[in-house]
């Protein structure tokens, strides 16, 4: 596995520095062998060397209401009720990984948000200036400012364990085996297999979650209700938003431009014009400020 | 009698020998003061803005000293471009035949045709440009708001915030460039007005003869064929 890097957030010009083919990695959740045991929540505290969080009631056995700098994985738990059904849901939500990442697109801090060749979306705290622009840019609402780093704190997808050919934390600890890490071409076809049994289970709507919007992400999910994305807290059509493409792509270097063109244009003036001075009079001492 | 420098301190729009008291002292330590806000707030943003101005925040010691400077900057720009506002605002009342400013009026005045007589201490170019960076400001800050607490607003809020902050910037920036290229080069006699505070009496009858008739009594004289 290789650390080539792909994309960095603020390059003026590209930053693939790959010649090497890395394969995209993926995660695998299948939210319907998920147990919500949390396993894989105590597993991510422990390898990131994160510390204790205090823990709100929200009414279920959900540990926090969202992600926070020093929780970058939670189950989250949701009760819906469906045509003759209660559906007990549990996902496990962590940063997506995206193949199109609205939190790098909008990094301005050169590096500050790497993507990896190998599809992984690292935050390095040593270049990020903590403006909080990536919780703008993310559609999965997922990076976290740190009060105590001033800096944003998101999963790493282990990136220092895959680094060296070991699986995820969360991955290595899910007891049920609905966790699975591998390439991405491998879990999409696991995800269309599991999806083809939960259909054969009679759930028809079973889909597997990789939006397009994104061009799809590092961490694919099988819904057995994959016509509602939002029971999961998922979003239908997850893309970088349109604000943050306009800023970045169009007005950005339209501005960049025009800054430029205004000192330039200022120039062209003054060789064409000249000074305004008094009509007859040669730019004598009259119109020039006097010594004091 | 006092040099003008030194009515200067106190008092404007007076005649003290060959020169005229066009800014007192408060002015222009008030214009300066929104001057050099503006130019820390720039220099800190810019490289934020965009890799290609990222130079900029090593003036500083880099992007996160950029980042911590710049909303602070941009609120001391604010206050300092409110106190300009107050400071000038009985002088920059649009008069009804200024209003083609917008338009022709400012190509031929770039092109030096614009020769009007009723020209006061502000011509219809500085008016607009006046009320410009007040409603500029204020777009400057309300956004900036946004962005610095942007967890705090609904996710389209902020999106727009970032649009209006980066176009306001960018016609503030262009704005700008001319400002400092008309106070400077190109009307020689002008960047005197905002460091001893007064300009000639020429200079006055060339650049605004009505403020030259009010202040002196006398009447420009008609320029010359």
């Amino acid at each position: 596995m290789t650390l080539d890097i792909r994309r960095s957030s603020a390059s003026v010009w590209g930053s693939l520095s790959g010649l090497r083919n890395a394969q995209v990695v993926s995660k695998y959740i299948d939210t319907t062998t998920c147990i919500g045991c949390k396993a894989c929540e105590v597993a991510c505290q422990e390898w990131n060397d994160l510390g204790p969080v205090v823990t709100h009631q929200v009414g279920s056995y959900q540990t926090l209401p969202t992600l926070h700098a020093e929780y970058w994985n939670l189950i989250r738990f949701d009760e819906r009720e469906f045509d003759g059904g209660l559906a007990w849901l549990m996902r496990k939500d962590q940063c997506m990984h995206c193949d199109e990442p609205g939190c790098l697109e909008a990094c301005p801090a050169p590096g500050a948000i790497v993507q990896y060749a190998n599809g992984i979306v690292d935050v390095n705290p040593d270049q990020c200036i903590g403006c909080k622009y990536c919780e703008t840019g993310c559609p999965f609402d997922v990076p976290r400012f740190s009060q105590t780093t001033g800096k944003m704190a998101k999963c790493t997808l282990c990136v220092d364990r895959v680094a060296v050919g070991l699986e995820p934390a969360c991955i290595k600890a899910c007891p049920t085996g609905c966790l699975h890490f591998g390439t991405k071409d491998d879990m999409v076809e696991l995800a269309r297999g599991r999806v083809n049994q939960l259909k054969g289970l009679g759930f028809a709507q079973a889909a597997v979650y990789d939006p397009k919007g994104v061009n799809g992400t590092s961490v694919i999910t099988v819904l057995a209700h994959g016509d509602h994305p939002e029971w999961y807290h998922l979003p239908a059509d997850p893309h970088v938003p349109y604000g943050v493409k306009l800023w970045k792509k169009i007005i950005r270097p339209l501005g960049a431009i025009a800054i430029f063109g205004a000192v330039l244009g200022a120039f062209a003036h003054y060789t064409k014009f000249g000074p305004k001075v008094a009509k007859g009079s040669s730019s004598d001492t009259d119109t020039n400020a006097p010594r004091a | 009698m006092d040099s003008a420098i030194t009515v200067a301190r106190d008092r404007e729009d007076v005649v003290v020998g060959s020169e005229i008291v066009r800014h007192r002292l408060y002015s222009r330590l008030v214009h300066w003061s929104v001057a050099v806000t503006f130019l820390i707030a720039t220099l800190t943003g810019m490289p934020v803005w965009t890799p290609v101005f990222g130079w900029m925040a090593y003036l500083f010691g880099g992007m996160t000293v950029a980042r911590l400077l710049h909303p602070w900057a941009g609120i001391a720009f604010f206050i300092a471009v409110v106190i300009q506002f107050f400071e000038w605002i009985s002088d920059m009342r649009l008069e009804p035949w200024e209003k083609d400013w917008i338009g022709p009026r400012l190509t031929r005045y770039m092109r030096y045709e614009e020769d009007d007589p009723r020209t006061g201490k502000y011509n219809g170019g500085q008016k607009l440009y006046f009320w410009a960076v007040a409603l500029g400001a204020l777009g400057l800050l309300l956004s900036g708001l946004l962005m610095w607490f942007p967890t705090a607003f609904p996710r389209w809020l902020t999106e727009l915030a970032y649009i209006i902050h980066d176009i306001t910037f960018i016609c503030f920036a262009v704005s700008l460039v001319f400002h400092i290229y008309l106070g400077t080069a190109a009307e020689p006699g002008t960047f005197g007005s905002m460091t001893r505070g007064t300009v000639t009496r020429a200079w006055a009858r060339l650049h605004h003869p009505g403020w030259y008739r009010e202040v002196t009594g006398e009447e420009p004289r008609p320029a010359k064929r």
